[in-house]
């Protein structure tokens, strides 16, 4: 049972990968993989940003509409508002950290449980995506309700995030490679990472022995929303349109993957590369399943039974 | 109950216990914490099952096997945490007749029929001034005291466990609460009370139990001169005095003053020298842990706390730690330790800044720390990456302790630190504390176990209800005359 909970998701992978490979034809290409590899860029820098709110003991249910909310700001000042690359990424990664702040404010000043001031806050963000947009997607040359196309476009430089390579990598993938390496390092390696765990480990033992908790709670939400932030830039780069409502099913696949790390190598706790090593898992079930002509909203049962599954191992294993 | 004897695990806590109630009495149920009074109540009132011996309750005798039993035969029991049995989000109603509620044979509940039965019910304990559709979470403690007391009188309780009822009660609603049992008694309904508070004792009580070490020591009136009572819950102390020197400097390190302590409503001065032990002398429920927390800022609070003469401000433990002050928490795994951390993370916590360059953490530095801290406490096992939640209570403690001890402080405050660890770890608590001493730092001891004090303390303030009413030097002070001044026994 101990070496199924240590290894299992890297066992799971293998055989995923092997099964895929056998039954389908064109699964193991590298076309593909470097497809799946690019939805699984996304997938993790979510996944990464819902590690550390779990790192505080706290949780971010928002995470998914602040992806929607970044894809269309990104989207809007490009070819709504004609703006360069600098400000169609600091626009959206500036939203994301203000509802990391919306939420640590209703979360530690408010003391609202976690899980419904966020629950809140994804309507809300959702809300106003959807009314910023009227609905309608943001894309080249569209018609403009006051007649004429918009003046913008999604410039090169800005699709080059998600359909670019470097080497022959896609550059997304570079980009999510450095997030997890960095976060890894700064969480295992750093004073600041090392309070952020014991801050969850045991809040009141961790405020008794001096550090500020509530400063570092804030933190790690507004890091989840610059992640989220950062994940919609991508995505919106990737499908070259500000797609409305975008990141919704980018939740649960954050969600499952940051859970399925827990158990990774026995860590039995919030971990960046067992994060990376769940949505691997994720992605690669997901690309295989849609080869295999799943539909999917079928998909969905298999990713909750996934997550379901993650969350029993880890319980049993603690007991 | 007739030789009720109670053993767990090779561990006898009764001895043979002979305990008699009479009918309309109140019966005092003394003894130390250790003694077996819960124990004895805990079998009285079903939750515990005897080893062996007997309850006969009027004339007729009786096993218990589930607290259901107990009220059955005319039991009811006052916990002392009224707020665990009762329902916050419930009206005064549903609380009061939970018990009916649950044992009533039909699905339907009818708010109705039983309203008179209620008003009656809190009428007996004196709340007819509180409507029975009120929710019992906009009540005082007394009133759901009462609540409480009302809802075992449903069950035509006539035996009537009463722990601690005083403990959280301002005087005037003690007097309030006496009354009411004055008047019940009067009614036929007999009480166990259940007090560390010896003046109320002799105040309220008819005759009194008073056990020691699981046995019964005395039997009879409440008269007896407190000293007498206190000789009997004592029973004869082997003298441990300290045999180190006493020295301290002149020079006071810390100090606060009209420190406010929102628990108890009331307010403390205080002050340390440099190489003193202060203990802070208090049963469970004198406030020792609240004033704790309120000089470590843990607590909203309001006073003044000067730090070598320089008048401080402090809105968390952070300010307090940076000037030097820092606790070691009486509830260690759920105050003092990351439990799913190793022991070598535990240890450096506050030692982070000392070992990273820029924020990164010197593993090997880090090493070095935890294994010297580890191998100087005799922390057991020695392996630094060893689970907190894996080591003993006492080398826990040590653990919390060690934290502290390569970081600046300078006051160190000891919330029952021998609480739950063997007499090894004990002595070994001991002589980290006095070398802390030794070195020039102040400590505070609080601490419920009195022996303790006379051990290593050289100042002793004997603490009642959030005051401190006594300042005492440690070398004039004895076991006996520090039992008899925390349980109030000067008090009118």
């Amino acid at each position: 049972m101990k070496f199924l909970y240590k290894y299992g998701t890297i066992i799971a992978i293998v055989v995923v990968i092997s099964f895929f490979s056998i039954t389908l034809d064109s699964f193991f290409t590298y076309a593909n993989f470097s497809d799946i590899l690019r939805s699984i860029s996304i997938v993790t820098l979510v996944a990464i940003g819902i590690t550390f709110s779990l790192i505080v003991d706290g949780f971010d249910l928002s995470v998914g509409s602040t992806v929607s909310l970044a894809t269309i700001a990104s989207a809007s000042a490009l070819v709504l508002h004609r703006q360069e690359l600098f400000v169609a990424l600091i626009v959206p990664l500036l939203l994301g950290v203000l509802v990391g702040l919306l939420n640590a404010f209703l979360i530690i000043r408010l003391r609202l449980p976690d899980l419904l001031a966020t629950l809140a806050v994804m309507y809300i963000i959702n809300g106003v995506q959807l009314t910023y947009t009227k609905g309608f997607s943001i894309y080249n040359d569209m018609p403009l309700p006051e007649g004429g196309t918009a003046p913008g476009k999604f410039i090169p430089s800005f699709l080059f995030i998600g359909q670019g390579e470097l080497f022959s990598i896609p550059f997304s993938v570079l980009l999510m490679l450095f997030v997890v390496v960095c976060a890894h390092l700064f969480l295992t390696y750093t004073k600041f990472g090392r309070l952020f765990y014991m801050t969850g480990e045991n809040r009141e033992a961790a405020r008794l022995t001096g550090i500020p908790v509530d400063r570092y709670r804030t933190i790690a939400y507004m890091i989840s929303g610059l992640f989220a932030a950062l994940a919609g830039i991508v995505l919106a780069s990737r499908i070259g349109t500000g797609q409305v409502s975008a990141g919704a099913s980018l939740l649960m696949d954050g969600v499952a993957a940051a859970f399925i790390g827990f158990s990774v190598f026995g860590a039995g706790k919030p971990n960046v590369i067992g994060t990376l090593l769940g949505s691997i898992l994720i992605g690669v079930l997901l690309n295989g399943l849609t080869m295999m002509n799943v539909p999917y909203y079928a998909q969905d049962i298999i990713k909750g039974m996934i997550l379901i599954f993650a969350l029993a191992l880890s319980h049993i294993v603690k007991k | 109950m007739k030789q009720i004897v109670h053993s767990f695990g090779d561990v006898t806590v009764l001895n043979g216990v002979n305990f008699h109630v009479q009918p309309g009495e109140v019966h005092a149920l003394l003894g130390m914490n250790g003694a077996g009074k819960s124990t004895l109540m805990n079998i009285l009132a079903g939750h515990l099952q005897a080893t062996s011996g007997a309850i006969d309750i009027d004339g007729r005798s009786y096993t218990f096997s589930s607290p259901r039993d107990a009220k059955r035969a005319g039991i009811g029991h006052v916990v002392q945490e009224v707020d665990a049995a009762l329902f916050p989000a419930l009206s005064v109603y549903e609380n009061v007749l939970a018990e009916q509620i649950v044992e009533q044979p039909n699905m339907l509940f009818s708010k109705m029929n039983k309203r008179a039965f209620v008003l009656q019910l809190l009428e007996r304990v004196g709340l007819a001034h509180v409507s029975p559709d009120a929710l019992v979470q906009t009540c005082s403690l007394h009133e759901k005291q009462l609540i409480l007391l009302a809802r075992v009188l449903s069950s035509s309780a006539r035996y009537i466990i009463l722990d601690e009822p005083t403990a959280s009660l301002s005087e005037e609603e003690t007097k309030r609460l006496f009354a009411m049992i004055e008047q019940l008694k009067a009614q036929g309904v007999s009480f166990i009370y259940i007090s560390h508070k010896l003046h109320e004792v002799k105040r309220i009580c008819d005759r009194m139990t008073i056990l020691r070490d699981g046995t019964v020591v005395y039997e009879g009136d409440v008269s007896l001169p407190t000293e007498e009572i206190v000789r009997h819950m004592v029973g004869r102390q082997p003298e441990t005095r300290n045999t180190f020197a006493r020295e301290k400097s002149e020079e006071t390190i810390f100090e606060v003053k009209q420190l406010y302590i929102p628990k108890t409503k009331t307010t403390v001065d205080l002050a340390v020298r440099r190489g003193e032990i202060v203990g802070i002398a208090g049963i469970v429920g004198a406030g020792k842990t609240e004033l704790a927390e309120s000089i470590i800022a843990h607590v909203n609070t309001t006073g003044e706390r000067i730090v070598r003469g320089k008048k401080q401000t402090w809105t968390s433990p952070k300010d307090a730690i940076e000037a030097g002050v820092c606790l070691i928490p009486e509830e260690r795994r759920k105050q003092g330790l990351f439990m799913n951390e190793t022991v070598e993370k535990n240890l450096t916590v506050r030692l982070l800044s000392n070992i990273s360059k820029w924020q990164w953490i010197n593993k090997r530095r880090e090493r070095t720390i935890a294994t010297s801290l580890i191998s100087s406490l005799h922390i057991r096992p020695s392996s630094p990456t060893a689970l907190a939640k894996n080591l003993s209570g006492g080398n826990q403690q040590k653990v919390v302790i060690g934290k502290w001890l390569q970081t600046n402080s300078d006051v160190f405050l000891f919330d029952e630190p021998t609480k739950g660890i063997d007499v090894h770890a004990k002595e070994e608590v001991f002589s980290i504390i006095r070398s802390l001493a030794e070195e020039g730092k102040a400590i505070i001891y609080f601490t419920s176990e009195f022996q303790e004090l006379l051990r290593i303390a050289h100042t002793i303030y004997v603490m009642v209800d959030g005051r401190f009413i006594k300042k005492i030097d440690a070398q004039e002070a004895t076991y006996e005359q520090l039992v008899h001044d925390t349980t109030g026994g000067d008090m009118r």
